[in-house]
């Protein structure tokens, strides 16, 4: 056996084991993991690569903490059962249609952005109290915010793991538009449909609203959604004006339109707010942090290059199925577009460079839905509620499934379809 | 006291005795690397000479003037764009250590991105030092980041966009020296960095750059010369003299559309005809195995030997390894031929540089050999 697969399958028994024996947090698991990885792989407890790790997705961590913080902010002013209360009322008689906007709208953030987590803690909590309403299970609803998230972060104008491939194979981030809506948008509205479908039969509307809270905006006014307006106002100048509009971080807009959302509604309880959103948030950030120290030891032992090898070395006939699985299982988009996704491109040169990029990002934003860190699952399942962020990743099975079936045809077809979209 | 708050003492004082141990680690990246300039070195100077704003600040630079006081050419050699790209900074070493200018004149920075030589990447797991075996002993240096310091540009945007192009990069891309070309004087950090070089080259009236680079085997563009549209004649004359030596290099032309590169930003802004050089660098690769000193080094990877084998993706890697030393031996030789190319286009302006060590006395003698 492979010396650098005994090294992952350590870290992975490691894992598994802190998580469904001693019940440790999945962060902490993930970082004892780690060091018993670099201790099989010859590195001693490197110390100073532990703590870098942990710096990997400092940016993740700070975008988070600031977002949950700004969502009970929201939540607690009643911006946010505003808002579900409306969209039902006024659009209980079309659910099909509502289902479409609902997917886009959840979308919205992360084509803007190219972050998938800012669709589920922005837009997917202000949707996923009516869609519970509605009747579809929370899982479900978790799962179809999670997808949505990943398409959105797919979708353009914006789309990071696309510059991250690009990046390594000197392409620059031009024509992508019209592969990502290709790859996009009807998967977007055939999950709708799928969700619409199977969950929502008959709506008793007064029976839904009265599971939902009240509406507040009689009492505040369009006031109660100045918040929402300058956060979104404030991404968006980002992008369509950046020479007016600074860009001074997803963090600081997050903190500016919590401190704003303060007096706009509802009395909010600040400390409690505050101290409540970061105790929510920290088994999520725990995981980035030993998500960090995980790949970062992944690296240094060899087991990355492992990885990415295996891939290369699969037959033909199961590459496209090596493509299917491995990807994902890098558990991040980021990292399997910067891992894979370099060496990919290269494979199928000779086909349309931009279609097969944009392809395999699609398949690497799968990875932020798989486990180990499961990130939008584990997000969902906390906006929702859920205890077991694997059963929104179950409940996901059947759009991911379609998905991955979708980006490996359009990578077979690639040359066809960039002619088609020219 | 409760017993959670023992726990809280105990895992504090361990965060702060881990972060101690981990944090004389990275401060350790702040000490100068120590390099001994030839006696010909007529004088030296900082990059924030060009940009006073960068004075003092982790942008600033070291600059070694070699001027031979006979009118000719005056040629600028940058190392270290990307400071984990070691061949290029070490090569570019190598000729402060060593160059003495016959006609003309020869500019180097050894360490172009100094702010990347501070910090390594996060989830790389690569080594802060490597240690090549000098004249005079041991020297250690420093392996750093691809970009500058998070420290000294944060936060990164989601999305980077080049000035003046507004084109649209990743957002780390902000922190990369070599797509903030031309920079501008009221930019970030990195933006004022690449706005210094770009009055350098105007100032100093540089007539032939070079920016030294290393890439991942898998990259396309490996073993390459690449330029800008007016470096193309000067560049294929080069490239067939290296192929009579049998080292295969690929000329490429800058992409238009491609915006913040050398080849293409300081080609497009300033009179200068640039070139930029690639060697096949195993660290950098996806495809790595165990990540360390000796890999830098020696450049042996078992996977990318594999991979080279496999055929399924063009790979640029020896089976025998892309050892430090054959890669600076590279650098030095692409180097040579592009300055004679230059030389035989502009016989009425011409440069010659001395004492540039030969690939095969690199390549069998070792770098170190050629490090004071």
């Amino acid at each position: 056996m492979q010396f650098e697969l005994v090294i992952l399958l350590s870290m992975l028994i490691v894992f598994a084991a802190g998580v469904f024996w001693l019940k440790l947090p999945a962060g902490v698991a993930m970082a004892a993991a780690s060091v018993v990885g670099a201790l099989v792989g010859g590195q001693g407890i490197p110390i100073r690569h532990l703590v870098e790790g942990t710096f990997g997705y400092l940016d993740a961590v700070l975008i988070i903490a600031t977002a949950m913080i700004f969502m009970k902010i929201v939540e607690a002013t009643g911006a946010l059962g505003t808002i579900s209360y409306g969209m039902i009322k006024s659009l209980y008689r079309f659910p099909t249609l509502l289902m479409i906007l609902v997917a886009f709208f959840v979308m919205f953030p992360g084509m803007l952005t190219g972050l998938s987590s800012a669709c589920i803690l922005t837009t997917g909590a202000l949707v996923a109290p009516a869609l519970v309403g509605m009747g579809i299970p929370a899982v479900s609803v978790g799962a179809f915010i999670a997808v949505m998230a990943v398409f959105g972060m797919i979708a353009p104008p914006i789309n990071i793991p696309v510059m991250i491939i690009g990046g390594g194979v000197d392409m620059p981030y031009v024509g992508f538009e019209k592969p990502l809506i290709f790859l996009t948008f009807p998967l977007a509205i055939v999950t709708a449909l799928y969700v619409r479908v199977r969950f929502i039969r008959k709506i008793d509307v007064n029976d839904i609203l009265d599971k939902l809270p009240k509406s507040v905006y009689a009492k505040h006014g369009m006031k109660l959604f100045l918040p929402l307006f300058v956060v979104i106002g404030l991404m968006v100048g980002i992008r369509v004006a950046p020479d007016f509009v600074p860009d001074i971080g997803i963090p600081l807009i997050f903190m500016i339109g919590a401190v704003i959302g303060i007096w706009t509604g509802e009395r909010v309880e600040v400390i409690s707010v505050v101290r409540n959103a970061i105790r929510e948030s920290l088994p999520v950030l725990g995981i980035l942090v030993g998500v960090g120290m995980f790949v970062q030891i992944m690296t240094l032992t060899g087991v990355r290059g492992y990885l990415a090898v295996s891939a290369l070395q699969l037959p033909a006939a199961l590459l496209y199925l090596g493509i299917a699985v491995i990807m994902p299982a890098m558990g991040s988009a980021y990292a399997a577009s910067s891992v894979i996704g370099v060496p990919l491109v290269f494979v199928f040169l000779g086909r349309n460079e931009i279609v097969v990029t944009s392809a395999l990002s699609l398949i690497a934003g799968i990875g932020d839905l798989m486990p180990p860190p499961s990130l939008l699952c584990v997000f969902a399942a906390q906006l929702l509620g859920i205890k077991n962020h694997f059963t929104v990743l179950k409940a996901a099975i059947v759009p991911i499934l379609v998905a991955l079936i979708f980006g490996i045809v359009t990578i077979i077809y690639a040359a066809d379809i960039g002619s088609m979209l020219k | 006291m409760q017993r959670h708050h023992y726990s809280a003492v105990v895992l504090l004082s361990v965060g702060l005795i881990v972060s101690g141990i981990a944090s004389a680690d990275f401060l350790s990246m702040y000490k100068a690397d120590a390099l001994h300039p030839s006696a010909s070195l007529t004088k030296s100077g900082m990059l924030s000479d060009y940009v006073p704003a960068l004075k003092g600040t982790n942008g600033d630079t070291r600059v070694y003037y070699y001027e031979s006081g006979n009118p000719g050419a005056t040629i600028l050699l940058l190392g270290g764009t990307h400071p984990n790209e070691s061949a290029g900074f070490i090569a570019a070493t190598v000729l402060v250590e060593n160059a003495h200018v016959a006609k003309g004149r020869l500019i180097v920075v050894p360490q172009a991105c100094a702010s990347g030589f501070t910090v390594t990447d996060p989830l790389e797991g690569c080594p802060t030092h490597f240690t090549v075996a000098a004249q005079s002993g041991p020297r250690t240096f420093r392996f750093g980041a691809r970009g500058g310091n998070p420290l000294h540009q944060w936060p990164d945007p989601l999305v980077y966009r080049h000035f003046p192009s507004g084109q649209q990069l990743s957002g780390m891309e902000s922190r990369n020296l070599n797509r903030s070309y031309p920079g501008r004087e009221n930019g970030s950090f990195m933006e004022k960095v690449g706005y210094a070089f770009v009055q350098m080259i105007k100032k100093e009236k540089v007539d032939i750059a070079f920016d030294l680079h290393e890439a991942a085997p898998e990259v396309m563009i490996i073993n390459a010369i690449i330029t800008h549209e007016k470096g193309s004649d000067i560049g294929a004359s080069a490239v067939l003299n290296l192929e009579f030596e049998d080292l295969k290099y690929s000329l490429e032309i800058s992409p238009k559309n491609f915006h913040g590169l050398s080849h293409r930003e300081w080609g497009d802004s300033t009179d200068v005809v640039p070139f930029l050089m690639e060697t096949s660098n195993p660290i950098q690769g996806r495809m790595r195995g165990i990540t360390n000193e000796k890999l830098i080094l020696e450049g042996q990877d078992p996977f990318y030997r594999i991979a080279a084998q496999l055929g399924t993706v063009r790979i640029t890697y020896e089976l025998d390894g892309e050892p430090l030393s054959l890669r600076v031996a590279r650098h030095l030789q692409g180097f040579r031929r592009v300055v004679e190319a230059y030389n035989e286009a502009h016989p009425e302006k011409t440069a010659i540089v001395e004492n540039v060590p030969e690939y095969l006395s690199v390549v069998k003698q070792g770098v170190g050999n050629f490090l004071r």
